[in-house]
């Protein structure tokens, strides 16, 4: 049972980890809330099953359908994720720091409005991308669905990191990330770097909203909130504004929510009880998450 | 900066073009639709606005009044204030005579106090919770007995759905799961209490949250239970059990394994969630089903012709029924008089698609049957069990 | 204009035309407007609570509809014990005082965001055990609570008691934030909040000033939540879910931090918007309430993204 637990722990965890790497990617450089990336990951499943029925000769199954609709619903909701940030948080960077999120909180309303009235106000049935089967490791049963999110997960992160760690634009990133002002002095342009920040980010959401439907079989509109506000728990609680932060807060949190619905008696009532007293308790032995840097005091 | 300027100024001039755009109101008597219609109740609310619209749109075409009777809207977004504000918007409009609604009990309950003070009917197509109805017999009721309700009440199936785990499924060892919400709660402890008394035993009780998606653990719990549990019982609706059963069938929890549910998960939106794992899921409803009664089987075929691209909600059935109550109590009062219509409905004996309808003093439906069916994901239907 | 919006009358103008709106409204949809006038109030005190926390004191709060709970709760618990109305009353602001006062004492020393997170998870934690301690608070299916109608001699109908009522609190909650603002506390509040350094070396004792900031905008949630308790004669945990706190938010930012006039507007626009558009829109655009909503809260922070009334303290230092 145990080992049970564990996959079922790693294949939540993975996905929350994914969408935890969306906020903090912006958290990093902007240090807002983007409340309405739950929204890009919504918008991301319904993008997949939009594909899936529109042309289901090349996305209905297969590897190659499968991999061209998470590339095209990553590169959608990374556009998605762009725009907002143009129309609804570039005017307003240097104004307030709650203003962005108001506005962001707007246009969360909008998008999870807007595909109520104009896309389907009810469950939509996830196509299957592959035949599920089920094996057993250790008197466990991982079904093949689990390693396609797991592997898609861990790769993702993989040129994630590759991204940020070793190549120009990410070093650009990460320096935008460390001081946006003297980043700009040093010839970088910042709206190019947020821009691609939010690109990445939104890219990041559309898969997880991907997996999400192929792991949970339907889609909705509402499907993006609670995974959102969890996944933003668990960017804090890793650090926010720290990649492998966002990472690891997600894994914990995926642990967490397991052993608490998987072993304590009434557990499941609890399990969010559970999760956010243990949230509170680590922030208040290390107040900026378990990888964050120390926030440094305005001097 | 004059650029957003415009686009502001441009979008309030639209909002108030929008606002002003009502034109003249022509004589009509509305029966209101109170009922969450934005949201994440969104999708359970618009089935029953459907349903009325339905039902309201039959009797203008038999021409059964003398006048133009409307299924007017009203969003109450699952939220209690706005419940509440709403009970006092439709109040307020004389035209309104009865009001079909509300979908939650913790809607229904308070907004019910404000049709009260009117005094207006209120006919809940939804709302389960016992205390809907039963706070008109408490001693802080101002107003008369408004308060109908053509949903059974938890106990009627949660028993039923025990006998048939026990005497016809032979199970002596369930599990209980329900979602925290008064429905699914209320059908769980009946259920519970029908097991109790049958000689079986619950081998565990867990709550869920709405919305929840990732039932995986709960599930390997129940898996290893050491009591061995034969199958669940699941007080809730269809999105999460649709997830319980395509989760459990993941994990190798199959035949003979029974997962037993009420008829909140009763609905075509189970087999969306669930696909073929929804297969061999025992779910009760409320009245006779629709192939084996006429009126049923018109209200479905009527229903599927106005609405093609939306399938049946678990309560439309529900609201069609009420609303069709609400028409024939105006028709004996004779017009649309609330507190005649709220005296002819004390004295409703309604054939319908829910069978016979009869209001006991509480105003709670007398109807008891209840019919089990077994969920068959290819045909996507429910099959009766005998 | 702005001249007329500063004269010393107007807010006592505002308040007797406040006062007289229910007697007057008979010619309108009375009912309608002057129950989703008294959810405005209670909103209103809402926002002038976090205003304290958000406002003044810059810590960000997402869980304050934790604190609504605890005082309806409170009430309907106190009531259910035999409490007159008053008295629960009383109770649910000592209760919510006292909650919120150790929250305070355990979390205050997170900052920003992380502090924004941990409330929200406390909000969670407050609503989940609401939920689930049945014996206490009957779990999802709620409390009744026998009426309370000390109004009773001044209209019939309860929507104008309780409209009078939570008027009668907003204005008493405005002049308590004012004679703060401009007291010691308040200066000191504004200084933690402009620099917390500075304002620590010029003695100032911030963690105290802070906690009580936290602390005392408590009082209001609680008295709010212990009137919206009494008035609907009924609580459940469906009533305060996140987004009510998040609308709290909306409305101290978008009316403008730290400002009275601020606050009271964003409460009026925010929680006033849906239910004017339930009144006024056609049935086919009933749909798209919460579209227009978002719609609105998007193009109110591009276009006043100070807020709609900034306090003049924040307006002066952001044009310099």
């Amino acid at each position: 049972m145990l080992i049970q637990q564990l996959i079922n722990g790693l294949t939540l965890g993975a996905i929350y980890s994914l969408i935890a790497l969306g906020y903090t990617l912006v958290y990093g450089i902007l240090t807002m809330i983007n409340f309405a990336h739950s929204e890009v990951l919504m918008l991301g499943s319904f993008m997949a099953l939009g594909l899936a029925v529109a042309l289901p000769s090349i996305f209905g199954g297969g590897p190659i359908g499968l991999v061209g609709m998470f590339v095209l619903s990553m590169a959608g909701a990374g556009i998605i994720n762009v725009v907002i940030e143009r129309f609804a948080y570039r005017p307003l960077r240097h104004i307030s720091r709650l203003a962005p999120l108001i506005s962001a909180i707007g246009v969360s309303i909008i998008l999870q409005n807007g595909v109520f009235i104009w896309v389907s106000t009810q469950s939509l049935r996830f196509p299957e991308p592959v035949a599920i089967d089920q094996v057993n490791v250790m008197g466990a049963t991982i079904s093949t669905l689990q390693i396609i999110i797991l592997a898609a997960a861990l790769l993702l992160m993989a040129i994630l990191h590759f991204f940020v760690e070793h190549t120009k634009l990410g070093k650009a990133m990460r320096a935008c990330s460390d001081d946006i002002q003297t980043a700009g002095l040093m010839g970088i342009n910042p709206d190019y770097i947020i821009a691609l920040t939010f690109f990445v980010g939104g890219a990041l959401g559309g898969a997880a909203g991907v997996l999400y439907g192929m792991n949970y079989g339907s889609i909705k509109y509402n499907l993006g909130f609670l995974p959102g506000a969890k996944a933003f728990t668990a960017a804090v609680l890793g650090g926010i504004g720290n990649i492998r932060g966002a990472v690891l807060g997600g894994f914990i949190l995926g642990f967490l929510e397991v052993l608490a619905s998987g072993y304590i008696p009434n557990g499941a009532q609890w399990r969010d009880v559970i999760a956010f007293s243990v949230l509170i308790i680590v922030l208040l032995v290390r107040p900026s998450g378990i990888l964050g840097e120390k926030l440094a005091e305005k001097v | 900066m004059i650029f957003r300027r415009a686009a502001v100024l441009a979008a309030f001039a639209a909002f108030a073009i929008l606002f002003t755009a009502c034109g003249p109101k022509e004589k009509v008597v509305k029966i209101a639709v109170a009922v969450p219609l934005t949201g994440d109740m969104g999708t359970e609310g618009q089935g029953l606005r459907r349903a009325v619209e339905l039902a309201v749109e039959e009797a203008n075409a038999a021409k059964r009044f003398p006048f133009k009777l409307v299924a007017a809207p009203y969003d109450d977004r699952a939220d209690p204030k706005e419940a509440v504000n709403v009970a006092n918007l439709i109040v307020s409009d004389a035209r309104v005579v009865a009001v079909v609604g509300h979908y939650n009990s913790g809607c229904a309950t308070p907004a019910a106090k404000v049709y009260a003070r009117a005094p207006i009917a209120m006919v809940s197509p939804a709302a389960t919770n016992p205390e809907v109805t039963a706070q008109q017999n408490s001693k802080d009721w101002m107003g008369p007995r408004m308060v109908f309700r053509v949903v059974p009440t938890d106990d009627v199936q949660g028993s039923y759905a025990a006998l048939f785990a026990a005497k016809k499924l032979g199970k002596k060892r369930m599990a209980l799961l329900h979602d925290k919400s008064p429905y699914g709660q209320g059908l769980a402890e009946e259920f519970k209490k029908g097991f109790l008394a049958q000689g079986g035993k619950i081998v565990s009780e867990d709550g869920i949250s709405v919305g929840d998606k990732d039932f995986k653990a709960l599930l390997t719990k129940l898996k290893s239970d050491s009591a061995k549990p034969e199958g669940v019982y699941f007080g809730g609706l269809y999105t999460e059990a649709g997830l319980l059963l395509k989760q459990m069938r993941e994990l190798g929890l199959k035949d003979p394994f029974a997962f037993i549910s009420g008829d909140g998960s009763m609905t075509f939106g189970l087999f969306d969630v669930a696909g073929d794992a929804a297969d061999g899921a025992y779910l009760s409803i409320v009245g006779v089903p629709a192939d084996e009664l006429p009126s049923a089987a018109k209200f479905v075929e009527a229903y599927k012709a106005r609405f093609p691209s939306d399938e049946r909600k678990p309560f439309d059935h529900f609201g069609y029924e009420a609303a069709n109550i609400i028409m024939a109590a105006m028709e004996r009062a004779g017009g649309p008089d609330r507190e005649k219509v709220i005296a002819e409905l004390k004295k409703t004996k309604h054939d319908g698609v829910l069978g016979t309808t009869v209001f006991d003093d509480k105003g709670d439906t007398t109807s008891k049957i209840v019919t089990m069916t077994r969920a068959v994901s290819k045909k996507r239907a429910f099959d009766t069990v005998r | 204009m702005n001249k007329l919006l500063h004269h010393k009358w107007t807010p006592w103008v505002l308040l007797a035309l406040a006062a007289a709106f229910p007697f007057v409204a008979g010619a309108i949809e009375a009912n309608y407007l002057v129950r989703v006038g008294g959810v405005i109030g209670l909103f209103m005190l809402l926002g002038l609570g976090l205003n304290f926390t958000l406002g003044y004191a810059g810590l960000f709060d997402l869980g304050f509809i934790a604190f609504y709970a605890v005082g309806a709760y409170t009430t309907a618990i106190a009531m259910k014990a035999g409490a007159p109305g008053a008295l629960a009353l009383v109770l649910a602001v000592l209760v919510t005082l006292a909650v919120r006062a150790l929250l305070g004492l355990t979390i205050l020393r997170l900052r920003g965001d992380y502090l924004a997170v941990v409330t929200m998870g406390f909000g969670e934690i407050a609503r989940l055990t609401i939920n689930n301690l049945d014996s206490l608070t009957n779990g999802p299916k709620g409390m009744q609570l026998a009426p309370w109608r000390p109004l009773g001699f001044l209209s019939a109908d309860p929507n104008v008691q309780y409209y009078l009522m939570i008027l009668a609190a907003v204005a008493v909650s405005c002049v308590a934030s004012r004679r703060l603002e401009d007291s010691r506390v308040g200066r000191a509040w504004i200084a933690i909040r402009e620099d917390e350094i500075a304002a620590r070396l010029s003695g100032i004792p911030v963690r105290e000033y802070k906690l009580l900031a936290f602390t005392l905008s408590a009082a209001f949630a609680g008295l709010a939540g212990g009137l919206f308790a009494q008035w609907e004669q009924f609580v459940t945990p469906e009533s305060f879910v996140f987004w009510e706190s998040i609308l709290v938010v909306s409305i101290v930012v978008l009316g403008g931090m730290g400002s009275i006039p601020g606050v009271l507007v964003g409460a009026l626009v925010l929680v006033g918007f849906p239910p004017l558009m339930q009144w006024k829109l056609s049935a086919d655009w009933i749909n798209y309430r919460y579209l227009f909503f978002g719609l609105i809260l998007v193009l109110v922070t591009l276009f006043r993204p100070q807020g709609i009334l900034p306090s003049s303290r924040r307006e002066a230092e952001l044009t310099s």
